[in-house]
């Protein structure tokens, strides 16, 4: 459903993301994990078209987003990390704007918007501006916006930035849901329990490149230590962790 | 321990080197356009300065010729600007305290740190004095230096300038500090400063209408001497000697003829730093109150525009287009910021179209025809510049305004090229109303030629779509996603380009139309018929001047829509 291939970004001398090549099946969650500044983001950024590659090539429902990006963006939700909204719409306004953008009609909207603002627990808050909304609030509205127009595809960066446990806890439900239903999910974090506990795949970014790719299991055994959680693998596998470091400067 | 003494022992200037340290390294970065940008702004800053330089030096020389009322009159003069200035000063150190003191985002990490908050006042009234007084500082500067050199002023006059300008903007920033205290401890921060922006809005839109509608021109009939004595008699109210601006002109004024005014100079600065220790104390007892306060969210009112919704939904457009549209009208009513510019703007239309009606052409009876067509001309070019005015102000922002959000536009199926396109049709709308308006208005009022009139009506209707697509357009080109109200995207480098185009552009089509307009008019004068090879001419420039307004409306949405499609980031 999400098909990357070498994709490339460089910023002048720099290579923010080296050769990244990723497929995200249909009913997939598909973590992408990394330390900060690994080219997490930047990859995303790009599969949301909001970066243009360097080189490498992206498609999103057999649309290829070079020559084809109002296809692609079409059948893809995308959930930023930072939930910059217009603070002067409304919660329903800005529903309703986002699904005129994606084609669907004003008379079909009302019902998926109510659906939506129930979902993510926004329903009292339809008409009050964006702008008193909370962190918290205004990223659960964005993932309302995100599978308003019922994608195929979703790209995610830091779901759980911001939210508190039973907002992280919806989240979940609601990706775990959506990925039974066929949607194929693309979500970048580097928390590494939410990987743990809902990824089927891991990707491994480091440097621009992904070292490591799998099912926790398969890194597991990569690393030679069957036993362990994600988050001693992900350290062993990303440069240590500096603990002893740690423990000199304290 | 004496790590944390030594980080709460500096003084408060080093709470402002986060400023400077971001000053600095604005100034070492570069980037591909940034000579071309400073070349343009320095050869326009440079204009300017050197006109106004020029302006006093001239003004000062002429009052030279008259002796004692010369002097008198530089007096007053300098009494008058610096009273301007404290106006301006008094209303923009509010606006500038509210920011500072209260709304800036490093203000929670400087409250969260062990800074005395005797220190942070003094710092944050330093940052207030540098952002609300360096317009009047550039200002004031050449103007000084005019009156100066004019007057051959010794080199103790430009230091006392200094020794001034100083004590005289302390004062009004301090006497915004605590209005600003006071008004945030009563109103939530956000609230206060929309009420200031309108409050000064209503003010400024007060000031021009008055200024027209008391008629100065008549002060230069003869027979209405009597009103121009009565006017300066106006200037002389007794509560003028008692502003620091009287006391900054007669510093400076002693300080021209060689002197020394110690009185009013001494009365400056104690009044400064009075002021200063009083707006330190009073920010001792009331700033984290009302810091407390702003950060409270307060359940904003607003109006729902749902007849809005009803209207747009009867125009025949697509959704994507529908909700572009509806999106755009409700951000704009709802954020004071923006809408409230539009009364500044009825004002002048007012003050325009009331100048039409009290012209009095028929004062010259045997030019009268003649004139009143020449106006027509003007009324075109007058129109033509209103256009370009309004839109670098409210249309050039318009791909700006989509600000942090325009990742919603650029992650959603639609073409660039549309989002451009709606942006171009919700400008055009009211920009051509509006032209239309002033140009049918004005040549009616003027009794214009029935065929000059129709001309300069389809004239507006081309220079609408040219001068709407080149704003559009260069606002894509040269978008300020992370500009804090659309006036700074306005006077940026994109926004100045805009202007200087657009002005050339009214320019060579006032020099098209108004030729082959000139011509037919002579011939209605003389009464004698146009030769085929006329006739041909005129269509011809007629039709060039159509040309250029394609050309620049194809040129503009084009670069706009290139710049869009080849954008590399994304704000979010």
């Amino acid at each position: 459903m999400i098909a990357v291939a070498d994709l490339v970004k460089r910023y002048g001398g720099f290579t923010a993301v080296d050769g990244v090549s990723l497929d995200v099946q249909p009913g997939q969650i598909h973590g992408f994990l990394g330390p900060n500044g690994a080219g997490k983001t930047t990859t995303i950024r790009m599969i949301a078209g909001l970066l243009k590659p360097t080189s490498g090539r992206i498609a999103v429902n057999g649309h290829d987003l070079a020559t084809a990006p109002e296809a692609a963006k079409a059948s893809l939700g995308f959930i930023p990390d930072r939930p910059f909204i217009y603070e002067k719409l409304t919660a329903g306004e800005f529903l309703r704007f986002h699904g005129g953008l994606y084609g669907i009609e004003e008379a079909a909207t009302g019902e998926r918007i109510r659906e939506m603002l129930d979902l993510f627990e926004l329903a009292r808050w339809r008409d009050e501006l964006v702008e008193s909304f909370s962190h918290g609030m205004k990223q659960r509205l964005v993932m309302a916006g995100a599978f308003l127009h019922r994608p195929r595809a979703v790209l995610v960066d830091e779901p759980m930035v911001g939210l508190d446990p039973r907002g992280a806890r919806l989240i979940k439900d609601v990706f775990r849901k959506m990925a039974d239903r066929g949607v194929a999910i693309l979500m970048s974090t580097h928390t590494l329990e939410v990987a743990e506990e809902m990824c089927d795949l891991v990707s491994i970014i480091l440097k621009g490149r992904i070292i490591a790719s799998g099912t926790v299991d398969d890194l597991r055994r990569l690393a030679g230590a069957a036993d362990e959680q994600l988050t001693p693998l992900f350290l062993r596998l990303t440069g240590g962790s500096g603990l002893q470091e740690i423990d000199e400067v304290l | 321990m004496t790590t944390l003494a030594r980080v709460a022992s500096p003084a408060f200037p080093y709470l402002l080197l986060p400023s400077l340290w971001s000053s600095r390294n604005r100034a070492r970065r570069r980037e591909q356009g940034d000579l071309t940008r400073a070349l343009l702004f320095g050869a326009i800053a440079l204009l300017v300065a050197g006109a106004i330089f020029w302006g006093a030096y001239w003004v000062t020389g002429q009052l030279a010729d008259y002796a004692e009322l010369g002097d008198y009159l530089i007096r007053l003069g300098l009494s008058w600007l610096f009273l301007t200035f404290l106006s301006f000063l008094a209303f923009s150190s509010i606006v500038t305290s509210l920011s500072t003191f209260f709304l800036s985002d490093d203000l929670r990490l400087l409250l969260a740190a062990p800074v005395a908050s005797r220190r942070l006042f003094h710092a944050r009234f330093a940052r207030t004095v540098g952002h609300a007084s360096w317009m009047v500082v550039v200002f004031i500067t050449p103007i000084l230096a005019g009156v100066g050199v004019a007057r051959g002023a010794p080199p103790s006059f430009y230091l006392t300038g200094l020794l001034t300008i100083v004590p005289f903007v302390m004062i009004p920033v301090a006497l915004g500090s605590m209005i600003t205290l006071g008004l945030v401890n009563v109103f939530p921060a956000r609230r206060a400063r929309d009420i200031l922006m309108l409050m000064g809005l209503v003010f400024a839109t007060s000031i021009v209408l008055l200024l027209r509608f008391i008629q100065p021109e008549r002060l230069l009939r003869v027979e209405s001497m009597p009103e121009v004595t009565d006017f300066f008699a106006t200037l002389q109210s007794p509560i003028t000697p008692m502003l620091p601006s009287f006391w900054a002109g007669e510093t400076l004024f002693a300080s021209l003829q060689g002197g020394w005014d110690p009185v009013h100079a001494s009365a400056l600065w104690t009044t400064a730093l009075a002021m200063v220790a009083v707006a330190a104390s009073l920010f001792d007892r009331w700033h984290f109150a009302g810091f407390s306060k702003a950060q409270e969210a307060r359940k904003a009112r607003f109006v729902q525009w749902r007849l809005l919704d009803r209207t747009v939904a009867l125009l025949p457009l697509s959704t994507v287009r529908r909700q572009l549209l509806v999106k755009d009208l409700k951000v704009f009513l709802r954020d004071v910021s923006q809408w409230s510019q539009l009364l500044l703007l009825l004002a002048l239309v007012l003050v325009y179209l009331y100048n039409f009606r009290v012209l009095d052409l028929e004062r010259i009876p045997s030019m009268s025809g003649f004139l009143k067509n020449v106006y027509a001309f003007l009324n075109l070019g007058m129109a033509g510049f209103v256009m370009a005015t309004v839109a670098v102000r409210f249309v050039f922002p318009m791909v700006s305004a989509e600000g942090a959000a325009f990742w919603i536009i650029r992650s959603a199926p639609i073409s660039l090229r549309d989002f451009l396109w709606s942006k171009f049709w919700t400008g055009l709308v009211p920009v051509l109303l509006l032209s239309e308006c002033l140009t049918v208005a004005g040549n009616q009022l003027l009794g214009v030629d029935p065929f000059l009139q129709r001309v300069a009506a389809i004239a507006i209707v081309f220079m609408s779509f040219a001068l709407v697509g080149l704003a559009t357009g260069l606002g894509a080109r040269y978008p300020r996603f992370a500009a804090d109200n659309p006036s700074q995207v306005a006077g940026s480098y994109g926004g100045v380009a805009f202007m200087i185009l657009a002005v050339l552009f009214v320019l060579v089509t006032i020099v098209l139309v108004g030729w082959p307009s000139s011509v037919y008019l002579l011939q209605q004068f003389r009464r004698t018929p146009l030769t085929a090879a006329r006739q041909a001419l005129m269509v011809g420039s007629f039709a060039v001047a159509a040309l250029v307004s394609v050309a620049t409306f194809w040129f503009g949405m084009r670069t706009g829509v290139q710049a869009l499609e080849e954008m590399d980031r994304t704000p979010s």
